[in-house]
């Protein structure tokens, strides 16, 4: 399968200062990639730079071999969506509404909504499972419906790369295993790129990991390989305890305090 | 949506039909009090051709109220959108058309004209409105200016620079005041009025006003983007810094130009975008045409009560509006709890 997003020797930060360094990785079409690291690593940094919100100050960032840089606005948000962290509810927007927005890169100056746009906005509301939220007020929703609508609008972008920054990190149990479920599912015919902090779930539901801290990639690759027991220690100076499952290789960690 | 595109359609249709009604009405009205007979004869007179037998009559509709009546809604309207705009733009809801110094600047044009003796006659035209939109422009431009570094501004360092350059010119103002000791046409100036109107100001502010309401209405888009956020409207393909300088330049031109030719009038471009969205919530495709709609309606029928309630003494007509516009407001805004949140 061939990479759809390259992120080449990326060095980007704010005011001069470099967050990210060095970093580099391939994401292919299908792939669901975490990126961990502790807190101020630069993941959020990391994702803004490729979401096009920060110029890169040395590197490159390229969606199908053409870098970011040479598009305009709308040709990257026709291709990448990015899920902040926190998105705040409009007051006074449906869920429909809110949806529809993700079709905002497709719209002319001089034009409006199409029926296409709808049916567009109407196939991710399916998607996400919440077609029958679609007129409800977004202000009455919960954090994980909302967590879902919010990602329903990426959705509506059709992008090639949707990232998403700590899409659980406000999410109950049953909930962070719902969006992750859903994001697998939607995984097939795109690319995921989330950061998170909980590393059983993220190893759980991701083929591959990123590894950052200070800003420097310390391991990149399938989870199980990722994650050892030194690793872990090198970026978050805990010790733990690895345990896998030699039947699939799925592992969980259990940190020693 | 498509449901609110019906919504819309009937909305501005019920508008619009109250508009008219309201503006024929409100020829009826003034110091002096003309009969529906009057009126329809000679507005039939002037369509058809024929000429009317009542000259005092026809003056007073052609000459005096009718170019009052299109001028106040058209001021409405650009105010209205103009506060729309940059609400949206600067997303904060204390915005106005004045907030980037557009005030400030015209006052300091329009008594600059008066005191400096510049109110000579050109083309027909008083120079006190071109002063007054020459130094409108100009107070934002140093505005945005003063907030703008290396190439980007926010709405923060945007607003902070528009009411300190608006503090700094209302104590020039004062200065000038106090120099040229003439405060009563200033005052009057500044608290803005439409007993000047004739149909050069209304061809004046017309271009104006169409232009402003093509390009709100076009840049909906935009606006409801920003309501996600600066940040998620970039990753929705809006350039939010381009956008916001060019809808900044908009909102405050169609200012400037009714700052010209009527001077200061308040409310109607900070309470009308809150007072619709109220109403038929956030959405700017139909938040335009309505706030344009409605800031017609209420400047107009203010207009109306200003210059007939005390006859022939005029009132000003923002201490009208904001007399019985305050109370009702405040009404909307406690029975829609949630909307302060």
């Amino acid at each position: 399968m061939s990479g759809i997003l390259h992120v080449e020797n990326l060095t980007c930060g704010y005011d001069g200062k470099p967050v990210v360094k060095d970093v580099n990785f391939e994401v292919k079409l299908g792939d669901f990639v975490a990126i961990v690291g502790p807190n101020g690593c630069g993941k959020t940094t990391l994702l803004r730079a490729i979401a096009g919100l920060i110029d890169p100050h040395a590197g490159q960032i390229k969606v199908r071999k053409v870098p970011i840089k040479k598009m305009s606005r709308k040709e990257i948000a026709r291709r990448i969506a990015f899920i902040p962290q926190m998105m705040e509810p409009v007051q006074g927007f449906t869920v429909e509404d809110l949806v529809l927005m993700g079709r905002t890169p497709y719209m002319d100056r001089f034009a409006f909504e199409t029926d296409d746009d709808y049916d567009i906005s109407k196939w991710a509301l399916e998607e996400l499972k919440i077609e029958e939220m679609a007129h409800i007020p977004v202000t009455q929703l919960s954090g994980g419906e909302f967590q879902r609508v919010a990602i329903a609008r990426a959705l509506a972008q059709e992008p090639q790369v949707l990232l998403l920054d700590e899409p659980t990190s406000h999410l109950d149990l049953r909930f962070q295993i719902k969006i992750l479920r859903l994001l697998r599912k939607i995984r097939r015919t795109r690319s995921i790129i989330a950061t998170f902090h909980d590393l059983t779930l993220a190893s759980k539901f991701c083929q591959k990991m990123v590894l950052i801290k200070n800003g420097e990639m310390i391991a990149a690759g399938k989870p199980h390989d990722v994650l050892t027991k030194e690793n872990i220690w090198k970026a978050f100076r805990i010790k733990a305890e690895v345990k896998t499952n030699p039947r699939n290789k799925r592992s969980r960690y259990i940190m020693i305090p | 949506m498509k449901r609110s595109q019906k919504k819309k359609i009937i909305a501005t249709g019920i508008l619009s039909v109250i508009l008219i009604m309201v503006c024929l009405l409100s020829v009826l009205f003034g110091a002096v009090f003309l009969t529906p007979d009057e009126i329809v004869n000679s507005l039939w007179g002037k369509f058809s051709g024929f000429c009317s037998t009542n000259v005092y009559v026809d003056i007073i509709i052609w000459q005096i109220r009718l170019p009052r009546i299109i001028l106040s809604a058209l001021v409405g309207m650009m105010l209205a959108i103009s506060g729309t705009i940059l609400q949206g733009v600067l997303r904060n809801p204390l915005a106005d058309p004045y907030i980037l110094g557009v005030s400030a600047g015209g006052s300091i044009g329009a008594i600059l004209a008066m005191a400096l003796g510049l109110e000579f006659w050109f083309l027909g035209i008083s120079t006190v409105p071109i002063f007054a939109f020459l130094f409108a422009i100009a107070a934002v431009f140093i505005v945005y200016m003063l907030s703008n570094t290396g190439g980007k501004t926010t709405p923060q360092t945007l607003i902070l620079a528009g009411v300190t350059v608006s503090i700094f010119a209302s104590a020039l103002l004062s200065i000038i005041i106090i120099i040229t000791g003439d405060l009563q046409s200033i005052y009057f100036w500044l608290l803005g009025s439409f007993s000047g109107s004739d149909w050069g100001a209304v061809l004046a502010v017309l271009p104006y006003a169409l232009i402003g309401f093509g390009v709100a209405y076009f840049y909906s888009k935009d606006l409801n983007a920003l309501l996600l956020g600066e940040e998620t409207a970039y990753t929705l393909g809006v350039d939010v810094e381009k956008v916001r300088r060019f809808l900044l330049i908009v909102a405050s031109i169609l200012a400037a130009a009714t700052v010209a030719v009527a001077g200061l009038i308040g409310f109607v471009g900070l309470i009308v975008p809150h007072f619709v969205r109220l109403i038929v919530g956030p959405h700017h495709k139909l938040l335009i045409p309505l706030s344009a709609l409605t800031g017609m309606l209420i400047v107009v029928i203010a207009d109306t009560i200003a210059r007939t309630i005390f006859a022939p003494i005029e009132i000003p007509v923002g201490i009208v509006m904001a007399l019985f516009g305050c109370p009702f407001f405040l009404y909307l805004l406690r029975r829609r709890r949630t909307y302060i949140k």
